[in-house]
């Protein structure tokens, strides 16, 4: 019974890294960026988050409404802004990973100047209570934020899928010489991606927002731990992100159990290590080379 | 009038590299054949990326009816009517051949005239019907050659520009390409050939460029080219010998 | 025809003497002086003679940080963001000899880097695996998870921390030492990376970051350079650490693998000139500095992190080959930074 609990712990906790991860490897598939930045982004949103609580009381599953489009918004412009500059050039992929670098430095900075690097939650009602099925107890924020999850997940599914704009992100992703020779405005395309992907890094913030406690440089154990998610899945896969995600959290809950909390966050390096030691070329992908 | 497409005196080349083309002129009518041949690194794919808009001239030219065209993206030149087939062919793996032909007709919004442009190909390239809901990836070189083929007619170009179609194909199934190509015109669409294998290029089409270091050295009816002993050992040497 | 383009840029920055040899001999020449006698000339000139010599003993400890990061991220062209883990191997070897056997740090340098060496070594026999962003993440991970073992390793303090017994000396000097002992790792790092540049084995490593695949079929055993460099790139950020973290007399881990540490060694030798010798010294001067007014100005906050960072994108956007680089492209490089 213990380890359906673990397992059930671990999968809510997966539905949340598997929507956090999907937005990195999205930006990763259509433009070949890994977005060092990514989890600096979610932090912004937490703060939104954070503010709209303490000032107008906003459930933060509600801020969802002002996170997402607020950070589409930034998405785009700062691709916009950012990143056109840089094509073209013999090392794009490098410059990119540098670039958002400097990006989550800015992103930090600001956060600490304005809110100083003390430990901050959002707490509704619900963050301290929990649902019990049988045995079976599952914290009730971690449930809230896992169906959310689930449920953008599923959106993001169908507009890949069903619409033409997604269309042509799934064709930039596949094959971004062949999309352009379709008639597809890759750079077009590009920026709603970034947009899509900030969004989701804007659902993200506020869903962590009432399950951990966080402070501006938290940021790096996040996107550190989510690289790790989306590289056992393969770079650029969304479906093997979110394979990836419920894999690792799943694993980190067993750890927890077993050594203890600490030690968590190891299996995700450990893996990302594992990874890169047996399967460098097979889970980047040869499409990576510089 | 004017012809369907122009290039005059363009100079290209990629990044902060050296001119690759240096100060091209030719011109092409609506419903010819056309083949430009020439040694390697003579600017034969370079001039097919400058004209479709991958690469942006450094000077000169390209006009289209008459406009101007410089600086347009690739999705702009395909909507005013140039396809592109590079020569690595250039599928969506994962994606059936209905999807990549669909992905053809991006640019297309009327679902009625998707599905007849689909037809059209299915009845041009009757293998490709039998492997529709295959993944595009799973396929033969040759097979995938029909598909990028297939998909640029899928907008009805005015003007299709095909580079090394028979690239990795073994002969055989490299005539049955040049038969497809050769198809085209009456179809009503121009072809701008890019060929290696000179022969086979020029035989398919009727009027031959011949490049050299970048600037245009001869142009003539394609069986004359064939037929000139200078030209052949001039600047198709290689080329035509290694077919012997 | 681009291959021979590249090849013949490639000897061009090497080989070939150039004109200015006379008057880049001055400068180092001068410069290496000057070094050496600062504290000397400093002491009639400041009234906080200390702080100076702690400021010039941190731009001698980002001089060799930059100049050693330079190797594998300049000349190799692979970007690594975890280096911070020699730093912490250099500080901690050095920290816990003191601690546990009485000996020295200062004594203990050569030590010190070897150690962070050979951790660079493994580290870049695993790593190296991986090319392009694969590395850049695979670094990242290295640094958390070495951040994760110190911070729960009781042996060495965990996350608390390591004290050190305080070094005994005439207070009003007891930065003197320190300077020194970091003197030596600038200048060895400075001169292996000018010896680094005008080797084979630079060569070998230069032709990696222009087109690996060519370079192997070139000859080269692009593995084993490439290895070697991160090895090498270690050793002297090892005695840095080692010095710095003496100076501190309390090592924690959080000092030594603070993401910010390995941005600013990155972002230097960006700013400077990746892949010349110079760069990372001209980028290490200019950041300080920058950094020193902004302290003094607006004192110290968050907002430093943010300028870092600024910096960092604009040099991206505009001159991504750094001040070194973008100096000589344009042909307007004064002979006297000409160190490659």
């Amino acid at each position: 019974m213990q380890w359906v609990q673990v397992l059930v712990l671990g999968l809510l906790l997966g539905g949340v890294y598997a929507m956090m991860a999907s937005g990195l490897t999205l930006l990763f598939g259509v433009m070949r960026v890994v977005n060092l930045a990514h989890a600096a982004f979610i932090l912004v949103a937490s703060y939104i988050t954070y503010v709209l609580f303490e000032n107008l009381a906003m459930d933060p599953m509600i801020s969802l409404v002002v996170t997402m489009p607020l950070m589409f918004i930034l998405g785009v412009v700062l691709y916009l802004l950012l990143f056109p500059r840089l094509e073209g050039n013999p090392r794009y992929v490098e410059m990119t990973v540098l670039l958002t670098f400097g990006l989550a430095l800015i992103v930090e900075g600001m956060l600490t100047f304005v809110f100083t690097g003390i430990f901050r939650s959002v707490r509704p009602e619900y963050a301290s209570s929990a649902i019990n099925v049988g045995e079976i107890f599952m914290p009730t924020s971690q449930f809230y934020a896992s169906m959310i999850s689930f449920a953008l997940l599923i959106v993001l599914w169908l507009v890949l899928r069903f619409t033409k704009t997604g269309t042509a992100i799934r064709a930039t992703m596949q094959n971004r010489a062949a999309a352009q020779i379709v008639g597809v405005n890759v750079r077009r395309v590009s920026a709603i991606s970034f947009g899509i992907g900030m969004a989701l890094a804007g659902a993200a913030g506020s869903l962590l927002s009432f399950m951990f406690p966080f402070f501006p440089a938290r940021h790096w154990q996040w996107v550190a731990l989510l690289l790790a998610l989306i590289v056992l899945g393969g770079m650029g896969s969304i479906k093997g992100a979110v394979i990836g995600a419920l894999l690792l959290a799943v694993a980190s809950a067993a750890v927890t159990t077993l050594i203890g909390p600490t030690w968590s966050p190891i299996t995700f390096y450990l893996t990302l290590f594992l990874i890169l030691l047996l399967r460098p070329q097979g889970l980047f992908g040869a499409k990576v080379r510089l | 009038m004017p012809a369907l497409l122009e290039v005059e005196n363009v100079v290209a080349g990629y990044g902060t590299g050296p001119d690759i083309l240096t100060g091209l002129t030719l011109s092409i009518e609506e419903g010819n054949s056309y083949c430009i041949v020439g040694p390697n690194g003579a600017g034969k794919s370079t001039l097919l990326r400058t004209i479709t808009g991958f690469l942006e001239p450094r000077q000169g030219e390209v006009r289209l009816d008459g406009a101007r065209m410089n600086g347009s993206r690739p999705d702009q030149m395909l909507s005013a009517g140039v396809c592109f087939v590079p020569q690595d062919a250039s599928l969506f793996p994962t994606m059936t051949v209905r999807e990549n032909l669909a992905m053809g007709g991006y640019l297309i919004d009327d679902r009625g005239l998707l599905k007849e442009r689909m037809d059209m190909v299915y009845q041009t390239f009757p293998a490709l019907a039998d492997r529709q809901g295959q993944n595009a990836g799973t396929l033969s070189g040759g097979e995938q050659q029909m598909v990028t083929l297939g998909r640029a007619l899928m907008i009805e170009p005015k003007v299709v520009m095909i580079d090394e179609p028979s690239l990795g194909l073994a002969p055989m199934i490299a005539d049955q390409i040049f038969e497809k190509i050769t198809g085209f015109k009456d179809l009503g669409i121009t072809v701008l050939l890019v060929e290696q294998n000179a022969v086979k290029g020029l035989e398919t089409v009727d009027w031959g460029f011949v490049l050299d270091l970048g600037s245009l050295e001869f142009e003539g009816p394609a069986d004359g080219i064939l037929a000139d002993p200078r030209i052949r050992e001039l600047y198709l040497g290689k080329a035509m010998s290694r077919e012997k | 025809m681009a291959v021979v383009e590249r090849r013949e840029e490639l000897v061009g920055t090497s080989r070939g003497r150039k004109p200015g040899s006379t008057s880049r001999r001055v400068t180092l020449i001068v410069s290496l002086g000057l070094v050496l006698l600062f504290p000397l000339i400093a002491y009639p000139i400041f009234d906080s003679y200390a702080y100076v010599m702690q400021l010039g003993m941190l731009l001698l400890m980002w001089i060799a940080m930059s100049s050693s990061w330079n190797i594998l991220g300049g000349f190799a062209g692979y970007i690594s963001l975890g280096h911070g883990v020699f730093y912490a191997v250099g500080g901690y070897t050095a920290g816990l000899a003191l601690a546990h056997w009485g000996i020295s740090p200062f004594l203990f340098l050569p030590v010190a880097g070897f150690a962070a060496m050979v951790v660079g070594f493994f580290a870049g026999l695993i790593t190296l695996r991986t090319r392009g962003p694969a590395f850049i993440v695979a670094t990242i991970a290295m640094l958390f998870l070495f951040l994760l073992w110190f911070d729960n390793w009781e042996f060495i303090g965990a996350s608390s921390g390591l004290d050190l017994p305080l070094f005994q000396f005439n207070i009003q000097f007891l930065k003197v030492p320190f300077y020194y002992a970091m003197a030596v790792s600038a200048i060895g790092a400075v001169y292996l990376s000018y010896r680094v540049a005008h080797s084979k084995f630079g060569l070998g490593l230069r032709a990696i970051s222009q087109d690996e695949t060519k370079a192997e079929v070139a000859g080269i055993n692009t593995r084993w350079y490439k290895v070697w460099a991160f090895a090498l790139s270690a050793f002297f950020i090892g005695t840095a650490g080692a010095v710095y973290g003496y100076s501190l007399t309390h090592l924690r881990p959080l000092t030594f693998f603070a993401i910010a540490v390995a941005a600013r060694m990155v972002l230097m030798a960006i700013i400077g000139g990746r892949g010349t010798v110079a760069g990372p010294v001209i980028g290490a001067i200019l950041i300080l500095g920058v950094n020193e007014v902004a302290i003094r100005q607006l004192g110290e906050s968050a907002l430093n992190i943010v300028f870092t960072g600024l910096i960092l994108l604009a040099a991206l956007l505009f001159f991504p080959e750094g001040i070194v680089g973008s100096l000589r492209k344009a042909g307007r490089l004064p002979a006297f930074l000409d160190w490659d």
